[in-house]
């Protein structure tokens, strides 16, 4: 895999599904060149094409062309999202998952009944902006990788039975049930309810807070696109220290002003410098001095039962690959397990039992990256065992008949951890 | 309803440009940027010195589009927006700012809260108002030079917003000032304005201001130097306001100057 220009663009359109009306465009390069943008044309025919399926009953979901993939969706019958990408290891899986986030967001920030019932579509594409931010940090480089695992990006802080008490402490001085601690979009510790919020939102919240700009504090309405759709909550943020922000999923109840320097003091204060040990989390996700062996470049675990992964990029960042190339390698090598090598039970999907019966017995498999010469290309192995999936990045040192022993070695260190 | 202090008899003006007060500002600035604060840190000065905190909520009320979410920004040293998004709920910003007291010489570090809100949530959702307004020190009332229909929403905004809450600081913010040649507002309505309702008036510009030797990081000197006004105002009529409160300065209404 080449290192630069291997971007590739990803392009996305949402449209009113009956009326066609483009309701906005949004692409990974920022829309910056004019050149970027796709011409009205071209968006008709994408819609027009998609339609005429429709109209047959026929379900028109996904086409290749020689460097693009495009796949089409409908939401309620209401709004359609097209994708466009020309990145280098995308495929269909990641950009079905990408468009059921995206519609995520949408309904997370205007509510699913404005987007099913379009009476006014010009107060639509207005509120539908709030959304543009989440939504572009899909589409470009993002450091997180839950959009397209499925799974909530986690961070292990040390100590984190510590935090964990103040987190519930507070949560009930508070008054509310939902609360969780935040660094960069990955949850550093949460209380029981707010792990039992449901998909998509479980991501989405944590993504949000994320790509926000900086604020103190917020009040800022939500509706849950899987636990409430329809009537909208309160997400309340707290930045206790820059990118470290507690988080409350909350009723009428209580207001923003309730919370106030007394009570964040009395529960967080004296935890400050443990607090701050969980800035530098953000990428590396293990706490300082985990050990990883020297070969390590890259690694994703997922609790699939749980639906939680850690994924860092950093040990080793001296090295090559940089860090954006490294999270490609993973992004595609998970989509490539996921869709072909360890693919859910057909039929059952959604099913909890189904993965847990899935893997008592180990799985693994290996994929040499780019490799011209032998004993050049970066290694990437994958491991399941139980509910745990495990990949890992590693150097082109790395030997090939040592990969299965060091993840499975690996995965045993990390099992505590998540 | 306690008379607004006059500029300049609460806070030294200029403070912040003197060698000891340029010492001061090093504090909530690292590496020529402003340093952001989480809600449990606070500056911290070289050790032999230690100042008191005076701590204000102030709910910046206004419009859409007026320009709220800039000043705010503005004030906090971050990029202002560029173009509009009606802000989604509330957010606040809190900002440090040390000033010094005419009377006392002493330095003070104030610590404002701005609570910012879009109008369409303000409508939306019945608890944003009441949350903005719980315990505020002060109101801000933003109008916009470049939009007439927002200087004369003033009245009725002082009324809805601040009418039952009196002894509260009100000042009033005309925004977009960098755009006075196409403004809606003349000066002789300003005047009008002020002589009716009594309340300090600022002018300010929310615009992005000197950047460093990179070419994208905001300077945060430069920044706290365009907006030092608007500080010393707030910190001044804020002070001003508790001293009164706090029964330590006179309030019959024979004092109040015709
Ligand atoms: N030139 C200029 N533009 C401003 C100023 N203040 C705000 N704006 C612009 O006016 C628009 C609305 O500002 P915003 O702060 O989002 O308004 P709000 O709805 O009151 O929060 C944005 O595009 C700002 O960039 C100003 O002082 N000067
Ligand atoms: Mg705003």
């Amino acid at each position: 895999m080449g290192e630069e220009g291997a971007e590739g663009t990803v392009h996305l359109l949402c449209l009113a599904a009956s009326s066609g009306v483009p309701l906005f465009c949004r692409s990974s390069r920022g829309g910056a060149h004019a050149r970027q943008q796709l011409p009205f044309s071209v968006i008709g025919s994408l819609n027009g094409v998609h339609m005429f399926g429709q109209n047959l009953e026929v379900q028109l979901s996904s086409a290749r062309t020689e460097d693009t993939i495009v796949v089409w969706k409908s939401f309620h019958d209401s709004i359609t999202l097209i994708v466009l990408s020309s990145e280098e290891g995308t495929s269909e899986l990641r950009l079905e998952r990408l468009l059921q986030m995206v519609f995520g967001a949408m309904v997370l920030l205007v509510g699913l009944e404005e987007l099913t019932n379009i009476c006014n579509v010009e107060r639509l594409k207005k509120e539908l902006r709030a959304s543009y931010r989440l939504i572009d940090s899909f589409l470009g480089d993002s450091e997180l990788i839950g959009d397209l695992t499925q799974c909530v990006d986690c961070v292990v802080p040390p100590e984190g039975s510590l935090l964990q008490e103040a987190l519930s402490g507070f949560a009930e001085a508070a008054g509310t049930a939902f609360v969780s601690l935040v660094v960069s979009g990955r949850v550093v510790t949460a209380t029981e309810s707010w792990w039992r919020l449901g998909m998509p939102e479980a991501v989405l919240l944590p993504w949000l807070v994320g790509s926000l700009p900086p604020q103190a504090a917020r009040d800022y309405p939500v509706y849950l696109p899987h636990g409430s759709p329809t009537v909208p909550h309160r997400l309340l943020t707290l930045t206790l220290l820059p990118d470290l922000e507690l988080c409350l999923l909350c009723g009428p109840r209580p207001p923003l002003s309730q919370l106030d320097a007394q009570l964040l003091e009395r529960w967080w204060q004296p935890l400050l410098d443990l607090l701050r040990t969980c800035l530098p989390l953000g990428p590396r996700a293990l706490p300082a001095g985990f050990p990883l062996h020297t070969d390590i470049l890259g690694l994703l675990l997922l609790h699939l039962e749980l639906k939680r992964c850690l994924f860092t990029v950093e040990p080793s960042r001296d090295k090559e690959p940089s860090p954006e190339h490294r999270r490609r390698l993973l992004r595609s090598f998970y989509t490539l397990v996921t869709a072909t090598h360890f693919p859910p039970e057909p039929g059952q999907p959604e099913k909890v039992e189904a993965a847990a019966h899935r893997a008592q017995v180990p799985r693994a498999c290996y994929l040499v990256s780019g490799a011209e010469e032998p004993g050049t290309g970066w290694r990437l192995v994958a491991l399941q065992l139980g509910p745990r999936l495990l990949l890992l990045l590693l150097s082109a040192q790395s030997p090939t008949y040592g990969l299965r022993g060091l993840a499975t070695h690996t995965l045993h260190a990390l099992t505590p951890l998540l | 309803m306690t008379r607004p202090a006059a500029p300049g008899s609460v806070i030294v003006p200029d403070w912040q440009e003197s060698a000891e007060g340029k010492e001061y500002l090093a504090c909530i600035l690292r590496k020529n940027r402003r340093r952001v604060f989480g809600l449990l840190e606070r500056p911290v000065l070289p050790p032999p010195v230690a100042i008191d905190t005076a701590s204000y909520k102030i709910f910046v009320s206004g419009k859409s589009g007026v320009g709220k979410t800039a000043l705010v920004a503005k004030l906090a040293g971050l990029e202002v927006p560029v173009v509009h998004h009606e802000t989604t709920g509330i957010q606040t910003t809190v900002v440090f700012w040390p000033a010094k007291l005419q009377a006392s010489d002493r330095v003070v570090m104030f610590r404002f809260e701005f609570w910012d809100c879009g109008e369409s949530a303000l409508k939306k959702f019945d608890h944003m108002l009441p949350a903005c307004k719980d315990k505020t020190d002060a109101f801000l009332f933003l109008f916009s030079f470049t939009d007439r229909a927002s200087f004369e929403d003033l009245p009725g905004q002082l009324a809805r917003v601040a009418g039952e809450a009196p002894g509260v600081v009100r000042m009033v913010i005309g925004s977009k000032f960098d755009q006075y040649m196409h403004t809606d507002v003349p000066e002789r309505d300003l005047t009008a304005f002020r002589q009716a309702w009594e309340l300090p008036l600022l002018r300010v510009k929310s615009v992005p201001g000197r950047r460093l030797a990179d070419g994208h990081t905001l300077d945060g000197r430069a920044g706290l130097a365009d907006m030092a006004h608007v500080l010393n105002s707030l910190a001044e009529q804020l002070w001003h306001q508790d001293q009164v409160a706090a029964g330590l300065l006179p309030t019959s209404p024979e004092d109040t100057p015709s």
